[in-house]
């Protein structure tokens, strides 16, 4: 996804301490490789592989390093560093920007940004919020909770009993992440994340009631503001006999920004607490994450026996 | 309202691995979509056909024989159907 320094400005403003130095107006510049860059080798002449097209941070070593150089050098450095086409420069540890980079920052339309952080935290923090603002991301129509540590996402139609079974689930202990529509985002080592969009985060609309806040009614304990994604369960009214799944032998899977997730369909009939079929899914996934396939685990053992009957005469 | 009908049949189970689960899931769907009240009976123990902890108790071992009882408005049918899982061993060896 792309990144404009607009964004990473704003998003920053709290959790980097981002203050704008100079340059406000040239903030919907694209950041074309959305990462951070320290351009001690590029400032001391080596342009070779200079990545320009990223957020470029300088802290005390570069700043100390130009300082100790020649007027014209310093000028003639900085113009380079700049021609390469920066689109965005942060001072880091408050440090004032040179001269030189106020005027040719201007020359080149370039924004300049200050934070009071020492670099290496900078760094740090910075990787990791671009990371997150640049995540592939969708929404999904759903109700997702917590059930012991498993990420679920609850779908179906319209009126099918998604937040009731969500609020089932609540009230034997689980925690809430968002009620009817879920945010995704893929983080880089492939996980999917859901979290509630913030205007509704923590409420959910129970058929009857209205709109309810959970953590008011079931306390601190009943939300979670994200987790990782781990297994979807559709409710449908009625399922025919081939989608029905009587074993468990076979688990099919969805595509979630191009992550398989176990899917699993379960039929709602009167008479039926889906919310225990929920928590029994999740319960069985983490018992199958734990390496322990109970259906397989049966179908063994019904094959070792089925075995020794057809070898032995019976009667 | 129409008469029920009535069918039996003897199978014999020709897969090399018995009725082990993926079988019984098979016979179980294909049961499920008869409204028949169907059983399986090996060694004088009867089950339901649509039960799948019931299809696995029965234990159907190479070689056994099971009965197949139908009765309902498409018994025949589905005595034809669960017969014929049996004659292609399951889509198994």
């Amino acid at each position: 996804m792309s990144l404009t320094v607009r964004q990473f400005y704003e998003a920053g403003r709290s959790s980097l301490a981002l203050e704008m130095v100079q340059g406000e107006e040239h903030l919907d510049r694209a950041v074309p490789e959305p990462a951070i860059n320290r351009p001690g080798l590029a400032l001391a002449g080596f342009l070779r592989y200079f990545a320009h097209r990223r957020i470029q941070v300088l802290g005390l070593a570069e700043v100390t390093y130009l300082k100790g150089l020649e007027d014209s050098e310093r000028a003639a450095r900085v113009a380079a560093f700049f021609g390469a086409g920066v689109p965005c420069v942060v001072f880091a540890r408050g440090i004032r920007p040179l001269r030189e980079f106020c005027e040719s920052a201007r020359r080149y339309r370039v924004p300049i940004l200050r934070t009071h952080l020492i670099t290496g935290r900078f760094v740090q923090l910075a990787a990791v919020m671009i990371e997150e603002l640049t995540a592939p991301r969708m929404r999904y129509q759903g109700t997702m909770v917590d059930i012991m540590g498993i990420g679920v996402i609850i779908e179906g139609p319209p009126g099918v009993g998604k937040s009731e079974t969500a609020l089932g689930l609540i009230a034997r202990g689980h925690s809430l992440v968002a009620d009817d529509l879920v945010e995704l985002r893929r983080s880089s080592w492939g996980e999917i994340v859901g979290t509630a969009p913030d205007v509704t985060r923590f409420h959910m609309e129970i058929r009857g009631l209205g709109i309810i806040h959970v953590p008011s009614l079931y306390g601190v304990t009943s939300v979670r503001r994200e987790k990782r994604l781990d297994l979807i369960v559709r409710l449908e009214r009625a399922l025919t006999s081939e989608e029905e799944e009587r074993t468990g032998l076979e688990v099919a899977s969805r595509d979630v920004l191009g992550v398989p997730i176990p899917f699993i369909q379960i039929p709602v009939v009167a008479g039926r607490d889906i919310s225990l079929v929920v928590e029994a899914a999740a319960l069985d996934f983490r018992l199958k994450q734990l390496g322990h396939d109970a259906v397989k685990e049966l179908d063994q053992r019904i094959m070792e026996r089925l075995g020794r009957e057809g070898v032995g005469s019976r009667d | 309202m129409p008469r029920d009908q009535v069918a039996e049949r003897d199978v014999v189970v020709q897969n090399q691995y018995g009725i082990h689960a993926r079988p019984a899931a098979l016979l179980v769907k294909t049961a499920a979509r008869f409204q028949s009240n169907i059983t399986l009976e090996k060694d004088g123990v009867e089950v339901s056909a649509k039960s799948i902890m019931g299809v696995l108790t029965m234990e159907g071992y190479h070689g056994s024989r099971i009965r197949i009882r139908a009765r309902g408005p498409d018994a025949n049918e589905a005595v034809e159907a669960l017969s014929d899982l049996f004659e292609k061993k399951f889509y198994e060896t």
